[in-house]
């Protein structure tokens, strides 16, 4: 079995981590540097795959894997190719306790569990089963080859074990420094380690020869001990040695290469060397609690060595500390010297503990620096996730893009060739390819627009008139029944937040319209106030149920006759009838400023609908209108987007629609800051204007000129066919209490003019 | 050692005093600019910062450090612009490495309505003087060929918006230059400090009461992020601010090739690669309001989806870590910079998601603010009583962005 390192094929055996089949053929994933079994330390990342920052120790040697090893200088470039990998699912797992290693006291932990009849979830890195964050919930994301586990327990047990403390002198960054427990792993697995000096608590199981005393350094084979002694002296002279040395890379003590070959000792004041091929370090635990720091505000627990004190390390006195980010202790004390005391601010600084292992092999070295300093001991870096790297791939598992609905006639508008869009939140037809001809359809004959993504809430009950008339700023109680009236939704600052259409069908049953974007947020909005107020009423959001579609155009009244609604209606009225042999509740209005319908009706019904109209309306001269079109047409009657042209901070007053605000109505939201903010002087507004062009018009965001002052800016546009010159909303400042007439547009004179633009009198509509 | 280990600031950390001229609570990038700025500026260094953690730990030591000036406004293009041009001078000023570095930031625009949004987001603030232009697809490819400009065949990019000054900077050194450059010259910085009430008489601000007694100064600036409600309270003040929690993370270290700063409005999010070389990536506002620091699963699992729609060389990327602040959202979207109904009480708040770049214009106005007790006309449309008067400054520019 061969797997490809650096374009190398190497030998391994069956069950050989990465990093063990690495060893074998002399190969350290990155060049040196104390190398444990359970991935804690940086030194055993690799590129795998074409995945960087693997640790090798914990993946399986699989024949044909192709392995890189990271620069020695620098870092792995970022991936050209963009190869599509099967997308990984999400598995969801609930249980009473989920225990998290699955050592001695794990195991213990998910047996007392299951004594007490309590279901159990047990994960364990050496199942493949890597536990990268908790969460609020909680929420436990655990990584395995095949899914990502999100497992919801009531309970976690962190029982992750301690990790070894990793050397900090002279030399930690050569070759054949292991951790006890890899030493252990190594012999186990036959590995010919040679002479071997432990210091610290020895390997288990493995013949070695104690090094006592306080740990030097380590020296290269081959090495004379003048060249190194040189390297090591003490550091007020090293700083004066270093101002000569040329190169970053002899500055770097650590970065001496190639395989160790003694330990050096100070023992009894003397320094003394051992003369060795292998080093096992048992330099002291640190525990591996992160997962537990993360979500101790919950119900987590800490057991076995995870919960066990961290051993703190005699304080490091040179060589690199932080090997992924290579900071040396020097930095350490240079940071240390102007003014860094802070853990948090030593971090910073230097970067140690910033990157791939999370502050594994520093943490425990600058807790002693800093207590050797006189800072009591200061806990670990904040536990933030991930606690062991995923890629970005594998973390997405599982989203999916909030989905933008298509309406129910959405096959119709592409059979119509529409230029499909995504607009407030939902597939719509922007225009059916001559916008023009929309236009004129409306203008002049009929037309018909699917406006089914209005928002749609059915408000019933006792208290219905009462909660509306506490939320809108209209006089609900004196809407009869079988009328319509336009309404504003104003925020407790009295800004407004939406407009649209109440509808009353009883004083006990009414219908609220709102903008297409707008529904969530209102509905929310409603709920909310709702059950602040403890009314008996009652809120269903129907807006995907029914369908609805716009009829609007001079024939329109014709053409719902023909379609078998032959009973007028008028203006702002709306009732149950049939169209076309569809039960629709059909409401009499105008957003257009031509007559105008909005057939409402369940929408499995819209397709036939929609095309018995067409169908009716051909000689009419009917024809389907996008948003572009219904944009223009409105446009030409001044009506106002709210989110296009109104802002956060928009008042009824500043966008002239006071006529919709009763403040004389004992209370709605937003009264009292309406009335508050009415007696301050006006200091913008937002205004229509037009301007004489040959068919073009301003861009939106256009800057609105008072003389050479900014007055504003462009908010809607459009060249009205009608009226033959281009017209638009923007907002203006008042000069001197007074909104000035003539403007400056990109250099072009602009009227300031009241709206609507078109018909005044709003004749049309009502005809 | 690393090319990124600070080696010039050097602090001068003193005894704490029981009276000063000004005290400054918070040491954000805020406060510490005011204390900055009053000492160069107008040679004011009885001044006190005090940070009830370690400084630069709150938002200022958390953003995703995006400098720019195109907003929605003039009153704040002209604000930002200044920032962004104090920005391009501080590494000189203070002969301290910040790591500022011109991006060039592009948002991207997936339907017509985004199109026109972003044609006017460039039209109207060329015309404000903070340079934006509308690009092509095939122009953004060019500034930024990592992108897939289908978005996966799903989410195709039709035009957006170029911003050449773009920039990001170190934000840990941005907060370290000003603390040293305010210490060197007298002024003091005390960690661990935390204010738990204000001392007021007559309506006139006296001093503080911390987690080590009481300190004395007849001006006090509240430059507390996201606690500023909590600050508020002690003075009596109900603000318009609601704090909401914001996200974002890193992945590990890959070699520089990511130029530009590329936001997408109807995807919720940005990425820019740090001077370090990890993808740094950023998302929106959680809707809910909460003080909570607390990193979220769903953010990390939608942003990483979505970034990766856009580009999909993410997928092999490695996350190292994430992180959470806690933003103080005004109800207009605009920033507070302001004398207040308590005599020698002003604050400095309402920065939002977007405050990181404001540090050196806001610093030094508001230590002009306090110097002076005039409020410079830079800053004349962000008073408090804005709200009060209905001279609010709504800013599309600012809301929910970086
Ligand atoms: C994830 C994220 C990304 C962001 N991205 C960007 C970006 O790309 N561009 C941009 O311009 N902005 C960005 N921002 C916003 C920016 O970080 C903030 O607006 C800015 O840092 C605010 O600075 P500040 O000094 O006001 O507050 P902070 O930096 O939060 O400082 C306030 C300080 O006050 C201290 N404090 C609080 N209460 C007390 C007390 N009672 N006593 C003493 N001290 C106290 C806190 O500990 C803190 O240190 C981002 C924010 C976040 C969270």
């Amino acid at each position: 079995m061969r797997l490809i390192v650096d374009g190398r094929p190497i030998p391994f055996e069956p069950d050989d981590s990465l990093l063990v089949a690495m060893l074998r053929n002399g190969i350290h994933p990155t060049g040196g540097g104390c190398l444990g079994p359970d991935g804690d330390e940086p030194h055993c990342l690799t590129t795998v795959d074409g995945v960087s920052y693997i640790r090798a120790s914990q993946i399986k040697a699989r024949p044909g894997m192709i392995v890189t090893t990271n620069p020695i200088e620098g870092y792995p470039p970022l991936p050209e190719d963009d190869r599509q990998r099967g997308a990984k699912l999400v598995q969801h797992h609930h249980c009473d306790v989920l225990v998290i290693g699955q050592g001695e006291s794990g195991q213990a932990e998910a047996a007392a569990a299951r004594a007490a009849d309590k279901t159990v979830i047990t994960v364990d890195v050496q199942n493949g089963q890597e536990a990268i964050g908790i969460y609020p919930g909680i929420l436990v994301v655990v990584r395995t080859d095949d899914a990502m586990l999100h497992i919801h327990p009531h309970e976690v047990v962190v029982a992750t074990g301690a990790a070894e403390i990793l050397p900090v002198c002279p030399g930690n960054e050569l070759k054949g420094l292991y951790t006890g427990r890899m030493v252990a792993q190594l012999h186990g697995k036959g590995f010919d380690l040679g002479r071997i000096v432990h210091v610290g608590t020895a390997p288990d199981g493995v013949e070695s020869t104690a090094a006592v005393g306080e740990l030097l350094r380590f020296e290269p084979k081959g090495v004379s001990p003048v060249e190194t002694q040189n390297l090591t002296s003490p550091r007020s002279e090293k700083t004066q040695n270093l101002a000569s040395l040329p190169s970053k890379k002899t500055q770097n003590l650590a970065s001496l290469q190639g395989d160790v070959g003694a330990v050096i000792m100070l023992e009894n004041g003397v320094e003394v060397r051992h003369e060795c091929d292998t080093v096992a370090l048992g330099l002291g635990l640190i525990p591996r609690n992160r997962l537990y720091r993360m979500g101790r505000d919950w119900n987590v627990r800490v057991v076995g060595e995870a919960a066990r004190k961290s051993d703190i390390p005699p304080c490091p006195k040179t060589g690199t500390l932080c090997p992924c980010s290579s900071v040396t202790v020097d930095d350490m004390q240079a940071v240390w010297d102007r003014g860094f005391h802070e853990m948090e601010l030593v971090k910073r600084a230097t970067l140690a503990g910033t990157g791939p292992c999370q502050g594994v092999a520093c943490l425990p070295h600058i807790r002693a620096f800093l207590q050797d300093r006189g800072k009591k001991l200061q806990p670990p870096f904040t536990a933030r996730p991930l606690a062991r790297q995923q890629t970005i791939g594998e973390i997405a598992a599982g989203a999916y893009h909030f989905s933008t609905p298509r309406t129910a006639l959405d096959a119709e508008h592409r059979q119509l060739g529409a230029q499909m869009e995504r607009i407030s939140g939902w597939w719509r037809p922007w225009n059916y390819g001559d916008v023009a001809a929309e236009y004129w359809a409306v203008r002049e004959a009929v037309g018909i627009g699917d406006v089914s993504t209005l928002g749609k809430l059915i408000v019933t009950g006792a208290d219905a008139t009462e909660a509306l008339e506490r939320v809108y700023p209209t006089k609900v109680a004196t809407l009869r029944p079988g009328r319509s009236r336009y309404v504003l939704m104003l925020n407790e600052a009295g800004y407004i937040m939406d407009d649209g259409l109440i509808s009353c069908v009883s004083p006990t049953h009414y219908i609220l319209s709102t903008s297409s974007s707008g529904v969530n947020g209102f509905e929310r909005w409603l709920r909310d106030w709702f059950d602040t107020w403890q009314l008996d009423v009652r809120l269903m959001n129907i807006t995907q149920t029914l369908g609805a579609i716009s009829v609007s155009g001079p024939f329109a009244t014709d053409l719902l006759a023909r379609a078998g609604f032959e009973q007028p209606l008028r203006f702002m009225r709306h009732r149950e009838g049939t169209v076309a042999s569809v039960n629709c509740r059909v409401y009499r209005l105008s957003f257009t400023g031509e007559i105008g319908y909005e057939l409402h009706h369940p929408a499995d019904q819209s397709a036939h609908l929609w095309r018995e109209l067409m169908l009716l309306g051909r000689d009419l001269g009917i024809k389907p209108f996008g948003i572009e079109a219904q944009s223009n047409l409105r446009l030409d009657k001044g009506h106002i987007i709210v989110g296009q042209d109104t802002d956060y901070d928009s008042t009824p007053r500043r966008v002239h629609h006071e006529w919709a605000v009763k403040l004389e109505k004992p209370y709605f939201l937003g009264q009292r800051a309406v009335k508050r903010t009415n007696k301050i002087p006006l200091d913008r507004q937002l205004i229509g204007l037009t301007m004489e062009t040959d068919g073009d018009a301003p861009g939106e965001g256009a800057v609105i000129l008072h003389g050479d002052d900014i007055a504003g800016y462009v908010t809607s546009t459009a060249y009205s066919r009608v009226l033959g010159k281009a017209v638009m909303l923007g907002w203006a400042k008042l000069v001197d209490g007074a909104l000035p007439t003539d403007f400056t547009i990109n250099g072009r004179p602009a009227t300031r003019t009241d709206v609507p633009f078109y018909d005044k009198e709003g004749n049309r509509a009502r005809a | 050692m690393n090319e990124f280990v600070e080696a010039k600031v050097d602090f001068k950390w003193q005894e704490p005093k029981k009276t000063y001229d000004v005290i400054i609570i918070g040491g954000g990038g805020h406060g510490l600019a005011a204390a900055y700025f009053l000492a160069t500026r107008h040679g004011i260094t009885d001044v006190a910062v005090l940070e009830r953690k370690y400084i630069g730990g709150g938002n200022s030591g958390r953003n995703t450090t995006v400098i720019r000036a195109n907003y929605g406004i003039p009153e704040s293009v002209r604000f930002y612009k200044r920032s962004v041009d104090l920005y391009f001078q501080l590494e000189e000023e203070t002969d301290r490495w910040i790591m500022h570095k011109q991006k060039g930031l592009v948002w991207l625009a997936h339907s017509e309505a985004h199109v026109r949004q972003e044609k006017a987001r460039a039209e109207l603030n060329t015309a404000l003087g903070a340079e934006t232009s509308y690009v092509t697809p095939s122009e953004i490819k060019e500034i930024c060929p990592q992108i897939d400009i289908t978005g996966s065949g799903q989410w195709p990019v039709l035009g957006g918006s170029y911003h050449p000054a773009g920039s990001t900077a170190r934000h840990d050194r941005v907060n370290w230059a000003l603390a040293e450059g305010a210490m060197k010259r007298g002024a003091h910085i005390h960690q661990r400090t935390e204010v738990q009430d204000l001392i007021i008489e007559n309506n006139q601000i006296k001093g503080v009461v911390t987690n080590h007694g009481k300190m004395y100064a007849n001006k006090v600036l509240c430059a507390v992020g996201g606690h500023v409600t909590s600050i508020g309270d002690m003075a009596g003040l109900r603000l318009p601010i609601r704090t909401h929690p914001l996200q974002a993370y890193v992945t590990n270290h890959y070699a520089q090739s990511f130029g530009p700063i590329i936001s997408s409005t109807s995807l919720y999010f940005y990425i820019s690669q740090t001077a370090r070389g990890e993808i740094l990536l950023g998302a929106e506002i959680d809707k809910q309001p909460s003080y909570s620091y607390r990193s979220g699963y769903h953010f990390l699992q939608t942003c990483s989806f979505r970034a990766m729609t856009m580009f999909p060389f993410l997928r092999d990327l490695r996350i190292n870590r994430q992180w959470g602040g806690v933003c103080d959202m005004s109800a207009d979207y605009s920033p507070i910079m302001s004398k207040t109904e308590i005599d020698g009480f002003y604050i400095t708040s309402g920065w939002g998601t977007w405050g990181f770049k404001a540090i050196p214009a806001s610093g030094e106005s508001m230590a002009a603010l306090i110097a002076t007790d005039e409020t410079p006309d830079l800053i004349a449309p962000f008073s408090l009583d804005r709200f009060k008067r209905d001279r609010t400054m709504a800013d599309r520019g600012s809301a929910g962005t970086h």
